[in-house]
């Protein structure tokens, strides 16, 4: 028996990676211009796309190899809609998310119920060993601890490199970045990959790690928290971070309270705070224009870019 | 001429139909069901019930489904079936019963069968259910023998279903504990946290785990997919599953409790075809198998299957005395009192929790 804190702490980390995963990537792309709403889609095609490999080959490390790729590729059907072809963002990203819950229900029936190898926890040597954060934070499957590298990576990334700046220029102002030569539509099209890549990989984490096997719409809408974590998160990579495991959190502490039969807060309420905050931040950075510029949103994000001749 | 012909042709036309229809034509029945025959959990019991329907009966029926009824599309589903001339419909899931209400008084010929629900007509459409919390109280009965007596329920919605159930398994424990002389704290036998849905893998993980690292010693699985059973032996904690047979998901359940729907279809159909179907609510029991145990974990000892099996016996017969008096709720209040059985009608409107669980029906 482990103490309570210690418990809900571990336990807000190894729930919300799927969800920080997809949120990173889907930062990714809304900082080069694209909106994607389908998410969900793609985690749900890489969550399936990842077991299938797993059961058929016994391969854990080719299954998440699979669902990132799928992810990708899912992710391109979006960046064609919206890059290429130039329609509507959101419809284009909603229609993915339907398509890929439908795709994913369809394929994977057979594989409802199947039972294949998965993702053990494996503590981390010797960082498992520092007393207390060890345990938090060093004793959990392999597919979480890529996390803590990606999260810093992205952000330093994004704000301390050349193609950070290249990516954030063209979601902020396409034409100029145009104008000093870089290729608009390719660095929107790579983004959009990677973040589906991500998306894909948060699906795998759910099939292959945390609730191992294929279920129907297994994702169970962490596609939609991810979208709303990015906003919570001001596209911000260590926000991000910070987003998913509060949700994590709070989700891990009301059950926990429920157990421990400690009433603090109703439930509902706790579970309603994280929403509150995202559509609190939106209400700031659509209402004040410097705002707006502080928390950076992409003032491209969500239209697709016409080159002047 | 040709008027004359074409009448003639009718009317030998007809009279064949008429007359060989009954000989050729299979009775149709059909199926509305929640979700994915292969959802592992609710609709997956529904299946089987089908495919034991087909397999008893499949010379004088012929059996259609849809999957993924939902409340929106319950009421054009089931108006389909009764256009398509199906002669029995069953509607396999709470939400379908207003639809199912007012399809059946549409087409009086048609009969209706509604799964899970309290609303019937006098004339097509009754209604069924079966005792699950009978199983509930042998996997109960059977954890308190091997000396489970800190337990952990993933439990769904706070309905007087899972309620009940949850009281049962309550009771069942209690009972084998004491026969097993284990000494327990008669205030927290089984502690119940709410899922407040019927299906929600990642959530049913979370709560197990959180279950076991609290230190509780076997995880009753409640909600509709086996993770919780599976997050439980993932913590090296036993589990008991819930709706099918989940060994083969979660290999450390030491039973589980099973939907046994086929019986019932079975024995209404041949109601119908002989005539002698009638509105009714039904309630099957172990007396009837509309419930069943699955096969004992290798590990459940011998001489508490014996035990265990013996108290299923006397269900079976119809004896059914698990809410028999005294029986205390959590604030120590007596609601059954001695002498005194729970009514079909009590057990259906339950809303209180017996002494021995620990946690709150949420508002």
């Amino acid at each position: 028996m482990e103490s309570g804190a210690l418990f809900v702490a571990k336990i807000s980390i190894t729930s919300s990676m799927a969800v920080l995963y997809a949120t990173i990537g889907e930062i990714f792309a809304e900082r080069s211009g694209v909106l994607n709403l389908g998410v969900e889609g793609m985690m749900l095609m890489g969550a399936l796309s990842g077991f299938a490999t797993v059961h058929a080959t016994h391969s854990l490390w080719l299954g998440v190899g699979v669902a990132m790729a799928i992810g990708g590729v899912f992710a391109l059907i979006h960046g064609f809609f919206a890059i290429t072809l130039k329609v509507n963002q959101v419809v284009s990203g909603l229609a993915l998310t339907l398509f890929g819950i439908g795709l994913s229900d369809f394929l994977g029936r057979p594989l409802i119920g199947k039972v294949s190898v998965k993702f053990e926890p494996v503590s981390l040597y010797p960082l498992y060993k520092i007393p207390v954060l060890g345990d938090v934070f060093f004793s959990h499957s392999l597919l979480v601890y890529p996390a803590y590298l990606l999260v810093p990576a992205a952000y330093l990334f994004l704000y301390r490199t050349r193609y950070g700046l290249e990516l954030r220029s063209v979601g902020e102002n396409p034409s100029a970045a145009d104008t000093v030569g870089i290729a608009v539509a390719r660095l929107r099209y790579c983004y959009t990959f990677l973040g589906g890549v991500l998306a894909g990989l948060g699906g795998a984490y759910l099939s292959l790690a945390y609730t191992p096997g294929w279920k129907e719409q297994m994702t169970g809408g962490q596609g939609w928290i991810a979208i709303a974590l990015v906003i919570f998160a001001m596209w911000d990579p260590l926000r991000a971070a910070g987003g998913a495991i509060l949700f994590g959190f709070i989700n891990a502490f009301q059950f926990y309270c429920q157990a421990a039969g400690i009433t603090v807060v109703p439930g509902y309420i706790l579970r309603m705070l994280p929403y509150l905050f995202t559509i609190g931040v939106l209400v700031i950075i659509t209402r004040w224009e410097a705002a707006r510029k502080r928390v950076g949103a992409p003032s491209a994000l969500g239209i697709a870019f016409e080159r002047e001749e | 001429m040709a008027k004359r012909l074409v009448l003639l042709l009718v009317v030998l036309l007809s009279v064949g139909l008429v007359f060989s229809a009954p000989c050729f034509a299979k009775m149709k029945v059909a199926f509305a069901l929640l979700w994915t025959i292969d959802d592992m959990g609710w609709t997956t019991a529904h299946y089987r019930g089908i495919q034991y329907l087909k397999k008893e009966l499949g010379d004088k029926v012929e059996v259609s489904y849809t999957e993924k009824v939902l409340a929106a599309n319950a009421e054009q589903v089931l108006r389909g079936y009764a256009k398509a001339g199906y002669k029995i419909i069953f509607a396999t899931t709470f939400e379908h019963m207003d639809p199912c209400l007012i399809v059946a008084r549409d087409f009086p010929n048609v009969i209706f069968e509604h799964c899970s629900g309290y609303k019937k007509n006098d004339t097509n459409m009754g209604n069924y259910f079966v005792r699950m919390y009978q199983a509930e109280y042998l996997a109960g009965y059977m954890a308190g023998l091997m000396g489970y007596k800190n337990v952990g329920t993933v439990a769904t919605q706070p309905i007087p279903e899972p309620i009940r159930g949850i009281n049962a398994f309550t009771i069942g424990l209690k009972k084998g504990l004491k026969e097993a002389h284990v000494p327990y704290n008669p205030q927290k036998v089984n502690t119940v946290v709410w899922l407040k849905s019927w299906r929600d893998a990642t959530n049913e993980t979370l709560l197990a785990e959180t279950l076991a690292s609290r230190g509780h010693d076997l995880i009753r699985q409640m909600a509709d997919t086996p993770d919780s059973s599976i997050a439980a032996c993932r913590k090296g904690v036993p589990a008991v599953g819930y709706g099918i047979d989940v060994s083969a998901q979660a290999p450390c359940a030491l039973v589980s409790t099973e939907w046994n729907w086929g019986v019932y279809y079975v024995d209404t159909v041949k109601r119908v075809l002989a005539g002698t179907w009638k509105p009714a609510a039904d309630w099957w029991g172990f007396d009837k198998k509309g419930i069943k145990l699955s096969p004992f974990n290798a590990s459940v000892p011998e001489k508490v299957r014996k035990k265990v099996l013996a108290e299923k016996a006397f269900l079976e017969k119809g004896i059914d005395n698990i809410f028999a008096g005294p029986i205390k709720d959590q604030s120590g209040r007596i609601r059954i009192p001695e002498g005194r059985k729970a009514s079909d009608q009590d057990l259906l409107t339950m809303r209180w929790l017996v002494q021995g669980v620990s946690g709150k029906i949420p508002d």
